[in-house]
């Protein structure tokens, strides 16, 4: 009469593709012991657009355009990294005031990423008058993006070999303008993030990597930064208008939330202080330069720090308007690890948080999907299956 | 002084019992959804907002998912909203005096409350969801934290007054010293012990809707949901005029009754809007550490007095 012990089931607690913590599609298990989370897994691919594919059927004016649509929030940086690739294929250079503007750009992209995610991070943690009110202060960068750009959310600045808009005096002027409101304001963020009693319970000591751990996870970005990783493409690797403009690298050695939200209130005031800076010393050149259609044949790669982090792009050329391949690897996807490998031992409460203080993009980093076939082993279907499958399904 | 007395049948049906209450429940839900959105920078709803929510989800259609027990699932909310509206019996609403009173009440109406609380844990529990079974262990979690201060912290003016009765706790409260000067850590208490009963921000890790969606309720739709959250709304004036009559000195007439319950609801949003959720562990933490310790206090400070109070003055 010996009962066999029966092996306790896990407890997974499914989060998304659809969870109100989540604003994009993403998949997270984590299997539970009580409120303890001892295992977590990822699945990503719900968002995949088949964005690469699609630019090697446009010329590299198109698509530009198309590259700047890889991500909602920091669709500038995209544009910028595929632009300065192609001007380094052809041999070409922004001039001096084009490379500024686009700094400047940035800059104000950071800022407003930055604060949204500052609120969507207090609201993962329960704290929604944060939330609020970061956002409120955040449509100042807004308005100054969309008076600069005439958009608020794709700016479309860039031009293959320049940029289409100009800053002008009084635009100067209504940008430093804002950037004081938003100065003072960032200032009593960070005083609310690094004193608010209940808030520092929920981020003090949570999530905590050390500078080897991120090594190793391969974290980019603020999230890297906080754990003391000196990484900052802006830094080591200038690009744009960073050489002429050097930008002071923020970092934090705690590598808690807490850290992820005090490096990020503090790059913003780097960008507030960047910005003036060059509003300051604007170079005095012409916007574009003359661009060849053609691209002469080459592969390059081109780095640019997103809000998020790294942001690498790949392009081959083949001599033609078209581009041969484009490969696109946004930060999101370098800080996977860093969530996945210090989830377990946390709270279950302490989960959303922890997502968040990476930043994701889920959209952002989708990039390739890979489809199981049930009876078979799984394996990756060809182009050739995918057409057939298509062709079966909507008959 | 004397509050009035109503007949029984009105009691019921109409006053305190059934129609003024809950259409004043769901007036205190739009007070209190408009001050926390005024709070954060937000507009906030319209004064009809929570009835037309009501309105709309009892016209919807109730969806009992597999894998309950249905007869459990369809009487909860039921019992729920049942058990909140005979407490409103036993409290003197609107400053006339209860429609049923009799020595012992107050406890009566406390676990009366609770039962709320209790449906909420048992819908979560009934249902096969994850998201409800994590909801429910919060939710009686959390209710085990909080109930012995609450109860220790209306204890303490039911000492003072030396009777169990509220309508009698009341009519003294009136007479004597504010018990919130006299007693201001029992009143701390019982605000906040309040606001962790309702499972209103900060303490609303058992329906935190970024970690488990909607917590026990997550299965719920239609009229069970409709029935739950009036239910909770109930609570919120009961509570209130709970802690008006015993600390904010008793209440007199509807104009006393009032402006204390508004005084009490703008801090309890205010309180809702300046923090960031606490973790369940966190408020178990701070109801066992600090919140019945005061209580404890409180109590222990209390029953000193009353042995010294002759003492010294001779009465």
């Amino acid at each position: 009469m010996s009962e066999t012990p029966e092996t306790p089931q896990k407890f997974v607690v499914p989060i998304g593709p659809q969870h109100p913590a989540l604003k994009e599609p993403g998949h997270f298990e984590f299997s539970v012991d009580g409120e303890i989370v001892t295992g977590a897994s990822v699945r990503l691919g719900y968002v995949h657009r088949g964005i690469e594919k699609g630019a090697e059927n446009r010329n590299y004016a198109q698509a530009m355009y198309l590259m700047e649509r890889v991500c909602g929030i920091c669709s500038h940086v995209h544009a910028t990294a595929f632009a300065l690739g192609t001007e380094k294929l052809a041999g070409v250079t922004a001039p001096a005031r084009a490379q500024a503007i686009r700094t400047i750009v940035a800059e104000l992209e950071r800022l407003h990423s930055h604060m949204l995610w500052l609120g969507v991070a207090a609201h993962e943690g329960g704290f929604d008058t944060l939330f609020m009110y970061s956002w409120r202060d955040r449509e100042t960068v807004m308005d100054l993006l969309e008076a600069i750009t005439g958009n608020r959310v794709n700016y479309s600045v860039n031009l293959l070999g320049g940029v289409k808009v100009d800053i002008t005096p009084e635009l100067a002027d209504q940008i430093r303008k804002g950037l004081d409101f938003l100065e003072e304001r960032n200032q009593h963020y960070l005083k609310v993030v690094t004193t608010d009693e209940t808030f520092l319970g929920r981020t003090q000591g949570v999530g905590t990597m050390t500078k080897e751990q991120a090594f190793l996870t391969g974290a980019v970005g603020p999230t890297a930064r906080a754990s003391g990783v000196e990484i900052d493409i802006r830094v080591h690797a200038p690009y744009a208008g960073y050489p002429d403009f050097p930008v002071n690298l923020v970092i934090d050695t705690a590598g808690d939330l807490l850290a992820r939200f005090v490096v990020r209130i503090k790059e913003m005031q780097e960008s507030c202080r960047l910005i003036r800076h060059i509003l300051d010393h604007m170079p005095e050149t012409e916007l574009t330069v003359r661009m060849p259609r053609r691209i002469p044949a080459g592969e390059t790669i081109s780095r640019v720090e997103a809000p998020r982090g790294e942001l690498f792009y790949f392009i081959k050329s083949n001599g033609t308007d078209q581009p041969e391949r484009v490969k696109v690897r946004t930060p999101t996807l370098c800080n996977w690890g860093s969530v996945i490998n210090f989830a377990p031992g946390h709270k279950l409460a302490d989960m959303p948080m922890i997502l968040a203080g990476i930043d994701p993009c889920f959209s952002c980093n989708d990039r390739l999907i890979s489809i199981r076939r049930n009876e078979q082993d799984p394996q990756l279907w060809s182009w050739e299956d995918l057409r057939q499958y298509g062709v079966q399904y909507y008959k | 002084m004397n509050n009035i007395t109503l007949p029984p049948l009105i009691a019921l049906l109409l006053f305190p019992g059934g129609l003024f209450l809950l259409s004043f429940s769901l007036f205190f839900e739009w007070a209190d959804r408009k001050l926390v959105a005024r709070f954060q920078n937000r507009l906030g709803p319209r004064w009809f907002q929570p009835l037309a929510d009501v309105v709309k989800l009892l016209a919807k259609e109730e969806i009992v998912p597999d894998g309950v027990h249905k007869g459990l699932f369809l009487v909860l909310p039921i019992i729920a909203l049942a058990a909140a509206l005979t407490a409103a019996l036993y409290v003197p609403m609107l400053g006339f005096s209860p429609a049923f009173s009799f020595q012992g009440d107050l406890i009566v109406t406390l676990y009366l409350l609770s039962v709320m609380t209790l449906c909420l844990g048992l819908a979560g529990a009934n249902t096969a969801d994850r998201f409800s079974l994590i909801g429910a262990t919060r939710t009686l979690t959390q209710l085990f934290s909080y109930e012995a201060p609450f109860l220790l912290a209306l204890l303490g003016p039911a000492i003072v007054v030396g009777s169990w009765s509220i309508a009698e706790i009341n009519t003294l409260a009136s007479d004597s010293l504010w018990f919130i000067l006299s007693q201001p850590i029992g009143f701390l208490v019982a605000l906040v012990g309040l606001m962790g009963k309702l499972e209103l921000p900060p303490f609303d890790a058992p329906e935190a809707e970024t970690e488990i969606v909607a917590g026990a309720l997550t299965e719920y739709s239609g009229r069970g949901f409709a029935l739950f959250r009036l239910g909770k709304d109930v609570e919120l004036v009961i509570g209130l005029t709970l802690v008006a009559a015993f600390y904010l000195g008793g209440i007199i007439n509807p104009l006393d009754f009032l402006w204390k319950v508004a005084v009490l609801l703008l801090v309890t949003a205010g309180l809702q809007s300046l923090f960031a959720r606490l973790r369940i562990d966190q408020t178990v933490g701070l109801w066992w550490r600090v919140g019945a310790l005061l209580a404890l206090l409180q109590l222990l400070a209390i029953v000193v007095g009353r042995y010294l109070n002759p003492l010294l003055f001779g009465r």
